[in-house]
């Protein structure tokens, strides 16, 4: 082979373009393969560094927590797509569906009859001592049962091909600008590997999401107006919301461009007061009402709660979803999938160590250093120590932390997680890569063909977290 | 049995105008297995434009209102009537060990759900080994619950001095732990942190002392105004109270309004208000046994 992949080698890793190791390349790349051949990779890099400059001046970028100096950072952008067969959609979309379906009748349940605490399905105590546990919900009804409106669920594969569920995100997840932009991008830059290839398209999301917006609106309105409330420009998603509310043609707002009166929820605009029926937020559950929650908080909107609980206004995602998507619940996603759903997961999990539970808490501190272990109540790959990659004092503190408060961490074996073809410094080399597809659930369920391939540029790395560091890839399903 | 006439008033004095206040207000009584709501009545002043009651998620009566016309003053004056059966201290040797509890809470069970949500860290309470140290001595390997709560709950109120002026609203359980001072509210919250620390279901309740004792008896501490105490899970659907503040165990002078993970959860008034500018709060608590009430009845 010729061009950009002759001195490419995925080890014993599965690779998304070449298959299972030892194996001939997959069949449905080989358009992709043909494309990249062509092409040099002195070529290759010059385009991929002007598409970059474009991404930079469009403003797309990330904030990164870990790095202080850092305000925002491109979340970067790599030329050689992921690819997806027909048949691995249909797999992973009937996954994802039946996923977000139990989550979303878990969260019926906890704030409602509690079957499951009581019927032993999960301990109670992971559910009702869990600080996202949200008693402010307790007996409220959201419209046609949808609490996560907008779910990421992420996705992995293996030394075998196998997708697996790595982590479900309830709250407010981010990402999905990425996959529209790449999309634009890919199109726009590089014409010549995408014509003639029957790609599903990723550029209803905006409608779709504004859809079913207006499906969880209050029933009684016509035409309901639909906002994006945002926590401001210093979130590190801010301009995923801008991209968002313009994709949506719905206007971004700040908390302090809506007021409450009378149990209903009114926009400042120039023309005067303006009714809001469905709040897309992007705001934490904790800072969205300083009557309920923190008192101090400036950036929401006193008395949201009230006309939430009067039903003149829909929240999307609802308060109180992060106790869906905590670590140690996602442990116990398949029985609740035959619990609620009587079916078999779709999706099986990747095999996970409770820690609360003696034995696996035994068994974690016996493994330190072959697998990964994650605080529970976290979200955004914050204080995961990686076993096989973790220095002997990063090793030691985490056995600390286990011994000190074994019930905050669940551990996992290390998965040899797929790669895909990556450009890195001038050469094309295996990273790996992970998937979160965005669902979307008014009245029904509804998932973005594909979803963010997140790509760790690290050699080596297994974080493709997008707040530590990684980068990203144009996901294509085949039609 | 008894029966109670109570009187909570709250005065808020705004040195400017306050335009626009929603306010949430934890000021009904719930009903119990020792007491019983014959009547309450809120008011407030000024006329409030918005009224909704409701229960909230630890299943307490609320109210939520709004007072939109400006206002230097805000008057809200709760009236109870209330009923009460007297509490007696559980036998001892009908409720299991501490740690034989604990266990069973860990091994979980459709029996121990209602426990759960107050074994964890809440937003004024978190759970800490420096409270697990300091309960320790009272819970000794095999020491029958209820025996080494009334231990625990005595210790508490040796060693701790009632002081208005050492502490505010703010001040953390570790704080009242370190200067071993505080009012009702820091001992209920210092006890609740200490059972959960070490691994047993407490909530916190507010309620109402009666003013004035039966003669004979001594003036409980913190009698004329809110007052606070402890529920501690002691098997299915089995709470017991105990008040640090006195060590005593609630009976008939004890009116419980609501109970909750900590303060947060049951602030008798919590409200965002629009103006308002520096401001004074006066609150006054009133329990008198209702006079000839049997007679009243007939």
């Amino acid at each position: 082979m010729s061009g950009v992949l002759s001195r490419y080698d995925h080890g014993e890793f599965y690779c998304e373009i070449m298959g299972q190791s030892g194996t001939p390349p997959l069949e449905y790349t080989a358009a992709i393969r043909e494309r990249l051949a062509t092409l040099d990779l002195e070529a290759l890099q010059r385009r991929a560094e002007d598409a970059e400059r474009e991404l930079y001046n469009l403003g797309i970028t990330f904030t990164v927590y870990s790095e202080k100096d850092a305000i925002d950072r491109i979340l970067p952008f790599d030329v050689i797509p992921r690819v997806l067969t027909r048949d691995d959609w249909a797999h992973l979309e009937a996954g994802v569906i039946q996923r977000v379906t139990a989550i979303n009748l878990f969260l019926a349940d906890v704030y409602g009859p509690q079957h499951a605490l009581k019927d032993g399905i999960i301990p109670a105590e992971l559910v009702l001592g869990n600080s996202n546990y949200q008693p402010a919900m307790i007996g409220l009804k959201v419209a046609h049962g949808a609490y996560a409106n907008i779910c990421g669920i992420d996705v992995v594969r293996n030394e075998a091909g196998k997708f697996m569920v790595l982590e479900d995100n309830a709250r407010t997840p981010s990402g999905v600008s990425y996959v529209l932009e790449n999309r634009n991008m890919m199109l726009r830059a590089f014409p010549d590997l995408t014509t003639d290839i029957s790609i599903r398209p990723v550029d209803n999301y905006g409608p779709k999401l504004q859809e079913a917006m207006v499906e969880i609106a209050p029933a009684d309105v016509a035409d309901p107006q639909v906002v994006l409330l945002s926590p401001g420009t210093y979130n590190s998603a801010y301009f995923e919301h801008i991209f968002l509310a313009r994709e949506m043609g719905v206007p971004l707002v700040e908390g302090r461009d809506l007021v409450v009166e009378n149990d209903r929820v009114y926009m400042k605009t120039t023309g005067g007061l303006e009714r809001v029926h469905t709040i897309y937020r992007r705001l934490n559950d904790d800072f969205l009402d300083p009557e309920v929650f923190r008192p101090e908080s400036t950036l929401g909107v006193p008395g949201l709660m009230r006309a939430v609980r009067a039903g003149n206004v829909a929240l999307a995602n609802s308060v109180g979803t992060g106790v869906a998507d905590d670590k140690a619940v996602y442990a116990y996603m398949p029985r609740l999938i035959k619990y609620y759903m009587s079916e078999e997961p779709i999706l099986d999990n990747v095999l996970t160590h409770i820690c609360r539970e003696p034995d696996a808490l035994a068994y974690t501190l016996d493994h330190l250093a072959e697998l990964v272990v994650k605080p529970v109540a976290e979200s955004g790959g914050y204080g995961i120590t990686v076993g096989p990659k973790a220095s002997k004092e990063e090793l030691e503190v985490c056995r600390a932390n286990l011994l000190k408060d074994p019930n905050n961490y669940i551990s996992q074996p290390t998965i040899k997680l797929s790669v895909c073809p990556t450009l890195v410094e001038g050469e094309v080399e295996p990273r790996h890569v992970d998937l979160r597809p965005f669902a979307i659930t008014g009245k029904s369920t509804w998932v973005l063909p594909g979803g963010l391939t997140r790509v760790a540029l690290r050699r080596g790395s297994l974080v493709v977290n997008s707040s530590q560091g990684g980068g990203s890839k144009d996901t294509w399903v085949l039609g | 049995m008894i029966r109670y006439q109570a009187r909570h008033n709250t005065v808020y004095d705004y040195g400017e105008p306050v335009t626009l206040a929603h306010h949430l207000a934890h000021l009904r009584p719930r009903d119990s297995d020792r007491q019983k709501l014959l009547r309450h009545e809120l008011r407030v002043d000024p006329e409030p434009t918005t009224w909704n009651e409701r229960i909230d998620g630890f299943d307490n009566p609320i109210v939520q209102f709004a007072v939109q016309e400006p206002h230097h003053r805000l008057i809200v004056e709760s009236l109870i009537e209330i009923e009460l059966e007297p509490f007696e201290v559980p036998e001892a040797a009908a409720y299991p060990a501490w740690d034989a509890l604990r266990a069973r809470l860990d091994e979980g069970g459709p029996d121990t759900v209602e426990a759960y949500a107050f074994r964890q860290d809440s937003t004024l309470i978190e759970v800490d080994d420096a409270f697990a140290a300091y309960a320790a001595p009272d819970f000794s390997p095999g020491r029958p619950v209820v025996e080494a709560l009334l231990a625990f709950n005595a210790r508490i109120n040796g060693e701790f001095a009632f002081d208005p002026q050492a502490t505010t609203v703010t001040t953390p359980p570790r704080e009242v732990l370190r200067v071993k001072r505080g009012v009702c509210q820091d001992f209920a919250h210092l006890m609740i942190a200490c059972l959960r620390s070490i691994g047993l279901p407490a909530r916190y309740v507010s309620g109402y002392l009666r003013t004035t004792p039966p003669p004979g008896r001594p003036r409980l501490v913190g009698a004329d105004q809110s007052h606070a105490w402890v529920a501690v899970w002691i098997g299915p659907d089995r709470w017991l109270e105990l008040d640090p503040t006195n060590d005593c165990v609630p009976s008939l002078d004890h009116i419980t309004v609501a109970h909750g993970r900590d303060y947060d959860d049951v602030a008798p008034l919590r409200g965002i208000i629009v103006g308002g500018g520096p401001h004074r709060l006066q609150v006054g608590v009133d329990v008198v046994p209702l006079k000839n009430w049997a007679e009243k009845k007939v």
